[in-house]
């Protein structure tokens, strides 16, 4: 059971896509409940991922022994003759990076299926969809092989396609085209990186089996990966013995570089006159600062949420935004420490950029999805800062800023939603006093957009606290990014302030009025069902708020695993 | 005098001996010229309900050679030279050959499926044209003398002229002279090259010793130009730029199994041409990696984006097409044994996506033969199972992940990766990063058909051929090998990896 346990987690819910397509058309009324079993039982399970998840070992990100929960099979290889041999694997498993994102995942999903309860087109393929995505949501976090985890981050594109496409807005098919191109732009650059990683990265213990060196059945000791390494790069290990990976840890370790290949460390291989190993991690950042989105590349952002369903809108900015910027730490910094730390006064510029341009942006807003999207840039750009400090505390705030954003903008499109579902529309200016007419729904509104801006006691501080710790350390530390940047960056909290209470003073205080006078009726306080989705993100957010440890020992070792290999990887 | 003329007896003999050796080897190619007899012969005789009779032999005459290119296969342990040096089998011949009988086979079907089926089996001609054409791609993949060369691509050629002609109505006419004027051009340019090639080396065999010899003589640039002269015709037989403008007013005006058979067989088989061409020749005379990754960029880019302004399905595969055939040169560009590989298995992949999406579409075709995109209108609700495999073709063609498609960009990609890797020559890095970047542009027209089909509204209801079901079942068996492709690769890559490929 544990041994397989991730395996279940990506999986449940695509059996629930497969038994709602086997449903006939007359049990309609089925589907939304296997929908919430399937991601019931997922949440269920990745809770047991968590209590399972051992905190005391040690974090190193390039270690295939230190990252838990491990399922590795070969998946194909494929014989190249002279060129040796190239396998993929099926190879999940969890550490400090993911497990947290894992668990935001299954949590979001959950809701996002309570969310749909109320969907009446075409429900079969709404519910067969959003099985889909969660499926490929979840092993995107959990893949840990680079053709397993490709796979599944352009499957999830497919399905969120259409459910903008079919199910959304007024303007939900240029929303949806935007979406997808966007997003297929930083996936070809990401393929193209990954083309260049996989022919130059090998995996020792395969190619230690594969050269007679030791047996497949055996436990490969550190020693014995060392020795085929060195094999490898004084070239006693013959060529058409190197089993080349898309292993994406062992694409964390310079020495599991060929001698030859020009994205190694010590080939020093050039492209266009720039560093190989540059270029490629700046595709690999490109490619994931488009789903994070940050600017420039977020222009898709604001269209897709507002145009996408609230489940779908929910999904898109708790989790998808979320696999952007996991996708940086995993593979961009995990593969080209050097190059981040190169370039982490631009990222870290474009993270500060992202904060102030999205919250001024969302000051301006008149729609209340979109100023909800463009809060979201704001929030991510908090993440980009924190992975740009390269300090312990910076790159624990990213995740946490990523897990608690996760959280929170759940809960705001919830809230627009709410609103949306009663009158469709969402205009700010069409409103006023609505706590008067909404008392309750004025409450979660109140605690939704104070956890977003930041307030002591909700998730967001922690957060967005430690990026700013660690970005103040940094220069000291490792002299990553200029003290300036998080002094500037703290704008973005007032911003976000302004644009939040703003917002409140002009929807819900003073006297009640409305655009429309027949929305009056149709503006009723909060349902059993909204509630059962609101209430459980405000615990989540309170308890993430007050006693961060929950989360901070799950990625304590890893982070520092993590920044350590950062360091050492600069000091080479 | 007399021995000289015993001696001539004595060569003759012995050619004649070699002649009766080869026929086991090109017992395929006499099955079908026996089956195109057997079919004129058959129409004939019979005068009313002749298509059973037409079907049986044109797949008899498909199954029997496929056994007999089987039975090549297993014995084939060398390459072979036959009729004294005019052609040269070898295993990928062999392969090449058995996926033509495949896609001849597929052409069959979607004829039978054909809304308008009385017409390709009222008479035999156009089977017997597809045999033509059959045989023609056959002699092509064999081809070791330019005389040869030239001689199965004009058979290629007039039967597809004549295929594209046989609707006599305005726009097929006026397609099949467009094809002609093109087909012609290209082809007098390249027997001009041809010209020269001979005159430089004094043979028209171009796999001997003889020929390279004599190439190393000539000076650079009567070299590269006739070169470029000969190229020009499998160029154009593979539909890449710049001979590429004929394609989209053939493709619109064609009947659609038509279309997929012309779409496939001679490009594949141009491709094989070029590929022994340029392996014979090498990289010694010119720079081929340059010439073929500029007419590969060419024809990805200008393919992919005249494909977005298309408002006809069958137009917009054209341009498809043509980028099509700038994806299947990567692999050749790389000039590499993994190369090799991937472009074959890109090909294979190619031919089976070609034949599914035609044949997907010609279920939506109107009454003129036209396939408007309007024709696709809300229809993905109606008929969700045929909506679901257009989806996954699509997505097979522009190379994305769960398909074939993308396995075969993969594998392309990375052999061209590999290949700069260890020469370092940019055009191999140019055409790496446009190559990989135009999925983009091709994603937005690919999806197209599936966004009319789910996202748009219906405006009339669908009309089927009678027993949908036969259809549902085709388009399933088609679609299956892209889906087990991507999860299970290995199988046929490691085929492909056994198949030397060298004259």
């Amino acid at each position: 059971m544990i041994e397989n346990l991730l395996t279940y987690i990506i999986f449940t819910p695509l059996v629930g896509a497969l038994v709602v397509l086997l449903l006939p058309k007359s049990q309609s009324h089925l589907y939304r409940i296997v929908a919430l079993v399937a991601m019931a039982v997922t949440l269920v399970l990745a809770i047991v991922a968590v209590t399972n998840f051992d905190t005391s070992v040690a974090g190193l990100t390039n270690s295939e022994s230190q990252i838990q929960l491990t399922q590795k099979t070969e998946w194909f290889s494929i014989e190249m003759g002279d060129l040796g041999k190239f396998s993929v694997d099926y190879f999940v498993g969890v550490d400090g990076l993911n497990l947290s994102l894992l668990l935001l995942a299954a949590i979001v999903l959950f809701i996002g299926a309570i969310s749909s309860w109320t969907v009446e087109h075409k429900k079969k393929g709404y519910f067969g969809l959003y099985l889909l995505l969660a499926s490929s949501i979840l092993g995107c976090f959990v893949a840990l092989d680079f053709f397993l985890f490709y796979l599944f981050f352009e499957f999830m594109l497919l399905p969120m396609y259409f459910l903008i496409g079919i199910w959304g807005g007024p303007r939900r098919e240029y929303a949806a085209i935007k979406f997808f191109l966007y997003t297929l732009v930083g996936s070809i650059l990401i393929l193209i990186v990954m083309i260049g990683l996989y022919n130059s990265v090998y995996d020792p213990f395969k190619t230690g089996v594969e050269a007679g060196i030791f047996e497949a059945s055996v436990l490969p000791t550190e020693e014995m990966i060392i020795d085929v390494q060195q094999g490898v790069q004084n070239g006693a290990i013959d060529d058409a013995d190197i089993v080349k990976s898309f292993n994406m840890i062992s694409m964390a370790d310079d020495a599991n570089y060929l001698p030859y290949s020009i994205l190694g460390r010590n080939s020093f291989g050039e492209i266009f006159g720039q560093s190989a190993r540059w270029m490629a991690f700046l595709a690999l950042l490109i490619g994931f600062a488009i789903k994070l989105p940050a600017f420039p590349f977020h222009t898709w952002l604001p269209d897709a949420h507002v145009e996408a369903p609230t489940p779908v809108s929910v999904v898109l900015a708790g989790i998808l935004l979320k696999i952007g910027g996991y996708g940086i730490i995993r593979t961009a910094f995990s593969f080209f420490p050097d190059a981040a730390y190169h370039y982490s006064w631009l990222i870290g510029f474009f993270g500060l950029f992202s904060i102030l341009y999205g919250a001024m942006n969302a000051l301006a807003q008149k729609d209340l999805k979109k100023l909800i999207a463009y809060s979201s840039v704001s929030h991510m750009g908090f993440v980009l800062l924190g992975l740009a400090a390269m300090t312990v505390e910076g790159v624990t705030g990213a995740i946490y800023q990523m897990f608690s954003h996760g959280l929170i903008s759940s809960m705001l499109f919830l809230i627009a939603g709410v609103i949306y579902d009663r009158t469709h529309d969402r205009g700010i200016e069409n409103y006023g006093g609505l706590a008067n007419q909404m008392p309750k729904y004025t409450v979660m509104v109140t605690i939704a957009f104070f956890a977003s801006l930041g307030l002591p006691g909700f998730s967001g501080f922690i957060a967005e606290l430690m990026v700013f710790i660690g970005a103040f350390k940094s220069y000291g530390v490792i002299g990553a990014i200029p003290y300036w940047m998080p002094i500037v960056a703290t704008a973005g909290l007032v911003l976000g302030a302004g644009y939040y209470l703003w917002t409140l003073q002009r929807m819900f205080f003073g006297k009640f009025w409305v655009k429309d006078k027949a929305w009056k009726e149709h503006l009723t306080d909060l349902n059993l069902r909204e509630y059962l989705m609101l209430v459980p993100l405000v615990v989540l957010i309170l308890w993430f708020g007050i006693y961060p440890a929950t989360l901070l020992d799950l990625i304590g070792n890893s982070v520092e695993g993590f920044t350590q290999l950062i360091s050492e990887s600069i000091q080479k | 005098m007399i021995l000289a003329q015993s001696n001539m007896l004595e060569g003759l003999k012995d050619q004649l001996q070699h002649l009766t050796a080869d026929i086991f080897w090109l017992a395929p190619e006499v099955t079908l010229v026996i089956t195109l007899v057997l079919l004129l012969t058959y129409d004939l005789i019979f005068r009313q309900n002749k298509s059973v009779g037409i079907v049986a032999i044109a797949i008899a005459g498909l199954a029997f050679s496929t056994l007999l290119l089987i039975s090549n296969w297993s014995e084939l342990l060398v390459t072979n030279s036959l009729m004294g040096g005019l052609l040269r089998l070898d295993q990928g011949a062999v392969f090449f050959k058995l996926l033509f009988v495949v896609g001849a086979l597929l052409a069959i079907v979607m004829m039978q499926r054909h809304r308008k089926k009385d017409f390709f089996f009222h008479s035999s001609e156009p089977l017997v044209l597809v045999f033509g054409l059959l045989l023609g791609v056959f002699l092509m993949t064999m081809a070791a003398n330019l005389l040869m060369v030239y001689v199965s691509v004009e058979l290629v050629s007039i039967c597809s002229y004549l295929l594209i002609g046989l609707y006599k109505k305005k726009s097929n006419s006026e397609a099949a002279i467009k094809y002609l004027l093109f087909g012609a051009v290209a082809s007098a340019v390249m027997i001009y090259g041809m010209s020269w090639l001979y005159g430089f080396t004094g043979t028209l065999d171009f796999t001997s010793v003889q020929f390279v010899n004599g190439l190393y003589l000539v000076p650079i640039l009567p070299l590269s130009i006739a070169l470029v002269m000969t190229m020009a015709g499998f160029v154009f037989k593979l539909g890449a730029f710049p001979f590429h403008i004929w394609s989209p007013d053939v493709y619109e005006a064609t009947p659609t199994p038509f279309v997929a058979l012309l779409s496939a067989l001679p490009k594949l088989a141009g491709l094989t041409l070029i590929f022994r061409f340029v392996q014979v020749l090498d990289l010694d005379f010119a720079n081929w990696q340059l010439w073929l990754g500029i007419i590969a960029i060419a024809s990805m880019t200008i393919g992919n984006f005249s494909a977005l302004w298309q408002k006809d399905a069958k137009r917009m595969l054209a341009y498809s097409s043509i980028a099509q055939a700038g994806f299947l040169l990567v692999g050749l560009i790389a000039f590499s044994e993994s190369g090799e590989t991937a472009a074959l298995f890109y090909g294979v992949i190619y031919l089976i996506m070609n034949f599914a999406v035609f044949f997907l579409i010609q279920l939506f075709e109107n009454k003129e033969g036209r396939i408007p995109f309007d024709n696709f209108r809300g229809k993905g609700n109606q008929e969700p199972w045929i909506g679901a495999l257009l989806l996954i073709v699509m997505i097979s063609l522009t190379g994305l992940p769960p398909t074939a498609g993308f396995n075969g960009k993969l594998f392309v990609f990375s052999a061209l990766w590999e290949s700069w890797n260890s020469n370092g020559q940019d055009i191999l890095l140019w055409v790496f990063i446009f190559g990989l970047l135009n999925t983009v542009v091709s994603l937005f027209y690919y999806l197209k058909i599936p966004y009319f089909m789910f996202v748009k509204r219906p405006v009339d209801e669908l009309s089927l051929n009678n027993k949908p079901q036969i259809d549902r079942i085709w388009g399933t068996i088609l679609v299956c090998p892209l889906l087990i492709w991507f999860f299970k690769s290995d199988g046929l890559l490691n085929i492909l990896n056994s198949i030397n490929f060298v004259f």
